[in-house]
């Protein structure tokens, strides 16, 4: 760990504004990139700093104050020397961040309203997602991952973390292995967020050690995801000779023990058991309090048959099988040579109509024909175009295009300029939102590879097109997603959206004709050029073709990425691929496309993946976030965090929904406060109505999708809630905790309760002070005999006894 | 050269012209609130909306360009719904009275809080022409009103209500007062029955009008009341002549001494005049019938804002309509029958005087009464130096004005959110008022106050200093319903408004950025 500066700088050095500036440049368009970089340098934006930066540039007082206050990223105020992340994406929240913030404030002694602890040391910090979902919930403090935390192991992470930083343990980073020597068996490791948050570098690191010390015939090769993220981390050992063993949850400690399994007799392990012990010291996710499980995990299995059986690799092709920075090996798997057909025989506008014969729709979410949208921009009057790629994936709970970046990013750079090809743009910017370090470090390794390799660049190839790519990073803004604010964004100003004709396949950057596609469509590219579009269409229905790449998270037992064909209905996603609820709890719903998306209850299982299906069910396909609900989640509850979501990301710019969203959610807080007002719900509704018809970009008329979704299937839900009931006892201001009497006096609850609810009595059952209970919901995960239950606040009385 | 179709009307227009400038040169027009000509449009209001008929959706015409073969509505069901949707929102975290408490409880509606303002400086003529615009008898009312606006006073929370009624009494004693030049005569004649206090009153804003007034009483002198039932002690007489003698303006005409039902007869009148008042002070029941107007034992029915009677031609109000003994509400009552009568004359509908839409706080809390007291004098409230009887000196005067909050919003008359809810008012939308934006105020410019609680984030004074090259100029700050305008680095207000003050207040489409003298 780097040593931070003191949380005040006194004298503030500000050299650095000078250097950065000759670096980024004076225009104003330079604004985000050097606010990145001093927020990079002084860990906040000093103000002396900012007036420096007007000194020197172009860029006004009026733009950087609105630049700066704008992005989430940005920080004014001095933070401690550590920052705790705490993710609030969806997957997160239906297994409970919002306990898990609450429980570090308590521990950190964090002040309402404050965000440091006294002694400046951490700054905890709320985030739409870290994209870990299947690990959650999740925190990261600084660059170390911690998953399935509770309210209860919270202080154990951050000592954990403590120690850690003692010892000065440097996270590693993923360099591109070399290429597999012939004979040798190859030990693949996912490093992919998911698998580096559960622990996958520090296995790789293990697992490399072992090979040395051992002497093994092996080398240990990055992969990118799997998908299989409930599995993480994942180490795959295949043989020369092609066999393969995957081993699922490897924890550190018991890598070199898989190795030694592969390379020594057995009888060795049983020799060096007792020594492995030792090495289980400080873990980044804590099998200190959950048992590590590791098991050999064979494509044949049933569960992992049905997990993969189902999908359809596309954009996801070969996945776990290729290094994602190796170009060699992307080559050798087919890559590059849809471009090389392009660029070689055919014409921009057969190419142009191969893609709208493929059927592509744009997989942001809307659903616009890729086609269509290059043809556009193609036949606009002659001049400079540009082609971006928006990576600006902003829904909580979703990672489908952090995935594609970070595990194929030669892929979609090859979308990229067989798109820019096609619509004759010379100049191409990749914007990547910056919570995503990992895929914007491949992707720039992956652009300086492939210049050096001819594919980008001056005559490409030989041909006579040229192209230059660069990257843009997102500063925090979920409304950069949508395509006039990702270009106002670019420019260097607040990223407003606006209003549209023109499109900007007419006017787009600085005015210029420009094509923006999302991640993933542009990472089917090369597969349809390949292998035609019939074969595309095949793979769909006859409105939608080809396949989607879902993230599939929350209650479910096999979350992670996953590929299917159009057409497949949502039971065989939640039940086939993802193995159901994976307890007791019944399966209630799917909440489809995040905060612009809609739940759909159960009963609609049957309802297939399809952009026009989804729509009549009152739904939208969105990007790709698909989060399965459990009769525990309350649908109330679920819209309120969604709003809470859209109206903290709303721009400010039109009324309907600058005031709309906010009015939405004032109602839901209050109907989940248990202080609802008569007539509630139908102002609820005309609201929603308003927001949805008269706001001026995607965001605000989608913003009440969460709550008319749910008002049109769960009504009954929100009828409760203004009785002042929480049908799914969710709802904490609804709820209240007792102690039936399997209680057994063990007093493990009254020990834990950070409230002081619970008086010690031992031997005796132990009752909750309902006045001081904050539920924390501490003391049920803590009780041995399940004696803790969760009731209705309206049938309990004032004592805590039941009436 | 694009075609397209607004309501039905077929134009050709520039390219590049926007529908909303379309619309303007076809003479349809348009609700907006974010755009000025002149700078690039901002499309945040949703005030100007109008609906494409060919695919139902809604446009925001300062954005969409008048494109061919583009045919629009601008005023369906559905733009009005949305139009009075955005407004309430807007208003729903308003925060801003548009009068003043003390001015709502006057049932003059005197703009007190202008007529203070003045005082402070040094104009009292201009302070007298104030309240003149609503109350014909200053000095009167300056002695004997009961000051139902202290009682609403917001200073009186903090300690105790400003000195309003003497402050009035300051200007009618002090003040010169040069009537209005007169506008040409109508030709059109008003018979005034009763010389008290609605007579008069209603004689002085219909002569104003250019209308010929004839007011008959059946005593020597005029006042009614305020003569003959007022003891002199609490009403000198010099004082009600002094009111009396500004009223004697050309066009009005006494006929003292000359009784109703003896002396003339209301059909004689009814033929030789246009209109007649009647204002006879309280009138008994039978004597009122037998004047052939419907009546109850509280006096001459009238339409309720029209001070009309039963029969078209006959208005009537003070006493003889309602019993009660507040005078400034008989010479309220007087203005609003001149009101009604220059409607009658000039065959517009009879409505009475506008009553205007008001956006009203309520209580406020604390801290924004803090806010407001930014601007008034911490002191306590004056006291007369020669005795309780008698008016503010010029110094007394000064100081007690000081001490004045000013609740009232300096745009009342020029808010385009006021004039716009007014016309929407029966919106279908309504929003609880929790959660508005808290009432706050920079006093910092020397001439400019900004209240970013009435701001309704359009930008155009962002745009604006941008344009004009204002550094630091104003900024848009933070995001969604947090967002704000102002000062980057927070510096002063004063740096950021500099020769682009002027287009700023003149733009600024609330009360967010007004005059502070105004």
């Amino acid at each position: 760990m780097t040593a931070a500066p003191p949380l005040q700088d006194p004298v503030l050095d500000l050299k650095m504004v000078d250097t950065l500036v000759a670096e980024c440049g004076q225009s104003p368009d330079a604004v985000i990139p050097i606010l990145q970089k001093l927020q990079a340098h002084y860990r906040y934006l000093p103000e002396a700093a900012l007036r420096r930066v007007c000194e020197l540039t172009d860029i006004t007082p009026a733009s950087i104050a609105g630049v700066s206050t704008f992005y989430s990223q940005f920080r004014h105020k001095p933070v401690g020397r550590h920052i705790i992340s705490i993710c609030h994406g969806t997957a997160c929240h239906v297994k409970g961040s919002g306990l898990i913030q609450d429980a570090l404030s308590r521990h950190l002694k964090i002040k309402d309203g404050d965000d440091t602890d006294m002694n400046g040391v951490f700054t905890l910090k709320r985030v739409a997602c870290l994209g870990c979902c299947t690990l959650a919930p999740v925190i990261k403090i600084d660059a170390v991952t911690y998953g399935h935390l509770t309210p209860e192991t919270v202080a154990r992470a951050i000592q954990d973390f403590l120690e850690l930083e003692k010892r000065q343990v440097v996270p590693r980073h993923y360099e591109q292995a070399k290429s597999t020597p012939e004979g040798l068996t190859e030990i693949r490791i996912g490093v992919g967020s998911c698998c580096v948050a559960g622990g996958s570098q520090t296995v790789r690191q293990e697992l490399e050690d072992e090979i040395k010390n051992l002497g093994a015939t092996a080398v240990v090769k990055p992969v990118g995801c799997v998908g299989m993220c409930h599995q993480t981390p994942l180490v795959e050992i295949v043989s020369a000779t092609g066999e393969a063993v995957t081993y699922a949850k490897v924890q550190p400690g018991e890598a070199a023990q898989l190795v030694r399994q592969h390379f020594k007799p057995k009888g060795i392990i049983r020799k060096l058991r007792s020594g492995l012990t030792g090495i289980m010291e400080h873990l980044l996710t804590d099998d200190a309090w959950e048992p590590v499980s590791r098991y050999a995990l064979d494509v044949r299995d049933a569960p992992v048959c049905s997990f993969l059986g189902k999908q359809r690799r596309v954009a996801t092709e070969w996945c776990g099988d290729i290094d994602p920075l190796d170009l060699n090996e992307y080559c050798a798997h087919h890559g590059m040579e849809a471009l090389k057909a392009c660029l070689g025989a055919e014409s921009p506008d057969s190419l142009i109509q191969t893609i709208i014969q493929s059927g592509l729709r744009g997989r942001g979410g809307a659903g616009f024909p890729t086609g269509r949208k290059w043809n556009m921009v193609r036949h606009a009057p002659v001049g400079q175009k540009y082609i971006l790629c928006n990576g600006d994936e902003g829904d909580p709970g979703a990672f489908m295009d952090r995935m594609l970046l970070e595990s194929f990013p030669y892929r979609v750079l090859e979308g990229m300029i067989i798109a820019a090809y096609a619509v004759g743009a010379s100049e191409g910017i990749l914007y990547i939102r910056s919570e995503y370090p990992l895929a914007i470090r491949r992707i720039r390794d992956a652009l300086a590879k492939l210049k050096a390799h001819g594919y980008l660049g001056r005559s490409i190839l030989g041909s006579p097109f040229s192209l230059t790519l660069r990257i843009a990073e997102g500063a925090g803004a979920f409304v950069s997603g949508e395509e006039t604010a990702l270009l106002a964004s670019i420019e260097g100003q607040r990223a407003m959206p606006s209003f549209r004709p023109p499109y900007p396949a007419e006017h787009g950057l600085w005015g210029c004709p420009t094509a923006i596609n999302n991640v993933e469509t542009l990472a089917l590219v090369p597969w349809i050029i390949r292998s035609g579009a019939t074969a595309f269409t095949a793979l769909g229905t006859s409105t939608s073709a080809g396949t989607k790449v879902f993230s599939l998270t929350g209650k479910v037992q096999r979350g992670g990425l996953i590929e299917v064909p159009m057409g497949i209905t949502l039971r065989e996603i939640v039940e086939d691929i993802g193995g159901g609820t994976g307890s007791n709890k019944k399966f209630k719903a799917v909440q489809i496309g995040g905060p612009s998306g809609g739940c759909l209850p159960a009963s609609y299982g049957d309802t297939r993946v399809d952009y026009e299906a989804l729509a009549a069910a009152g739904c939208i396909m969105g990007s790709g976030g698909l989060v399965v609900l459990d009769d525990s989640d309350c649908m109330v509850e679920l819209a309120r965090y969604f709003m809470t979501f859209t109206q903290h990301e709303s721009c400010g710019k039109c009324t309907p929904c600058r005031i709309g969203t906010k009015r939405m959610l004032e109602i839901l807080e209050r109907l989940c406060a248990g202080q609802s007002q008569a007539g509630d719900i139908e102002r609820l509704e005309q609201l929603a109505h308003t927001t949805r018809t008269g706001s001026l970009c995607g965001l605000g008329r989608t913003a009440p999708n969460p709550v008319l979704s749910t008002l049109l299937h769960f009504r009954k839900e929100y009828e409760a809630h203004l009785a002042g009931r929480c049908p799914s006892l969710k709802c904490q201001a609804l709820i209240a905790y007792q102690i039936n009497n399997k209680c057994i006096g063990c007093t493990k609850c009254a020990q834990a309760c950070p409230a002081n609810a619970i008086e010690l009595a031992p031997y005796q059952l132990h009752v909750i002070q309902q006045d001081k209970c904050t539920r924390c919901d501490i003391c049920r995960q803590v009780c041995p005999t399940d004696a803790v239950e969760i009731g209705d606040k309206t049938s309990l009385d004032g004592t805590g006894s039941k009436i | 050269m694009p075609n397209l179709i607004i309501n039905g009307k077929a134009l050709t227009v520039e390219p590049g012209t926007t529908v909303l400038e379309a619309a303007r040169l076809a003479g349809i027009s348009i609700p907006f609130m974010c755009s000025v000509k002149g700078l690039p449009h901002f499309t945040s209001c949703m005030v100007c909306v109008v609906q494409n008929t060919a695919t139902g959706q809604l446009l925001p015409s300062c954005s969409a360009m008048a494109t061919e073969g583009l045919v629009v509505e601008t005023h369906t069901e559905a733009v009005v719904q949305a139009r009075a949707a955005s407004l309430n929102l807007l208003m729903s975290e308003h925060a801003g009275d548009c009068e003043a408490p003390c001015t709502t409880t006057c049932p003059a509606h005197l703009k007190i809080p202008l007529m203070i303002r003045q005082l402070v400086d040094g104009q009292p003529a201009a302070a007298l022409a104030t309240i003149y615009d609503t109350i014909a008898l200053p000095a009167v009312l300056g002695q004997i009103c009961p000051a139902p606006c202290e009682k609403a006073c917001r200073r009186g929370r903090v300690d105790a209500p400003l000195g309003i009624c003497s402050l009035e009494r300051f200007a009618a004693d002090e003040a010169s007062y040069t009537p209005p030049p007169p506008t040409l005569p109508t030709q059109k004649r008003i018979a005034i029955i009763g010389a008290g206090p609605t007579g008069l009153a209603s004689a002085f804003y219909l002569a104003q009008a250019g209308h010929e007034c004839t007011i008959f009483d059946e005593r020597a002198k005029p006042g009614g009341q305020l003569r003959y039932g007022v003891p002199n002690h609490l009403l000198p007489v010099a004082v009600l002549e002094r009111d009396i003698q500004r009223i004697h303006l050309p066009g009005v005409h006494f006929r003292m001494n000359t009784h109703f039902g003896t002396n003339i007869a209301l059909q004689d009148l009814k033929a030789q005049y246009d209109a007649i008042i009647i204002a006879t002070g309280k009138t008994s029941l039978e004597i009122l019938t037998s004047w052939g107007l419907t009546a109850t034992s509280k006096g001459i029915q009238i339409q309720e804002h029209s001070f009309r009677t039963s029969d078209e031609k006959i208005f009537a109000g003070g006493e003889a309509v309602q019993a009660g003994h507040l005078t400034v509400r008989a010479v309220a009552h007087g203005r609003s029958l001149a009101i009604s009568i220059n409607q009658f004359l000039k065959g517009l509908p009879v409505t009475g005087p506008v009553r205007r839409f008001e956006s009203r706080l309520g209580q406020i809390k604390d801290s924004e009464s803090q806010e407001l007291l930014k601007e008034a004098a911490p002191y306590s409230r004056t006291v007369s130096l020669a005795g309780s009887g008698a008016g503010f000196s010029c110094d007394e005067a000064l100081r007690e004005s000081k001490r004045c909050m000013h609740c009232d919003c300096r745009k009342a008359e020029s808010c385009k959110l006021r004039d716009y809810m007014e016309i929407q008012m029966a919106g279908p939308l309504h929003v609880p008022p929790e959660g508005r934006k808290p009432v706050e105020r920079n006093i910092t410019h020397p001439t400019v106050i900004f209240e970013p609680g009435k701001c309704i984030k359009c930008g155009i004074c962002v745009r604006i200093t941008a344009q004009q090259g204002e550094s630091p100029g104003l900024a848009f700050q933070n995001r969604g319903f947090d967002a704000t305008v102002g000062v980057p680095f927070g510096d002063s207000l004063e740096a950021a408004l500099g020769h682009s003050a002027k287009l700023c207040v003149t733009e600024c489409p609330t009360g967010a950025l007004s005059w502070k003298d105004s």
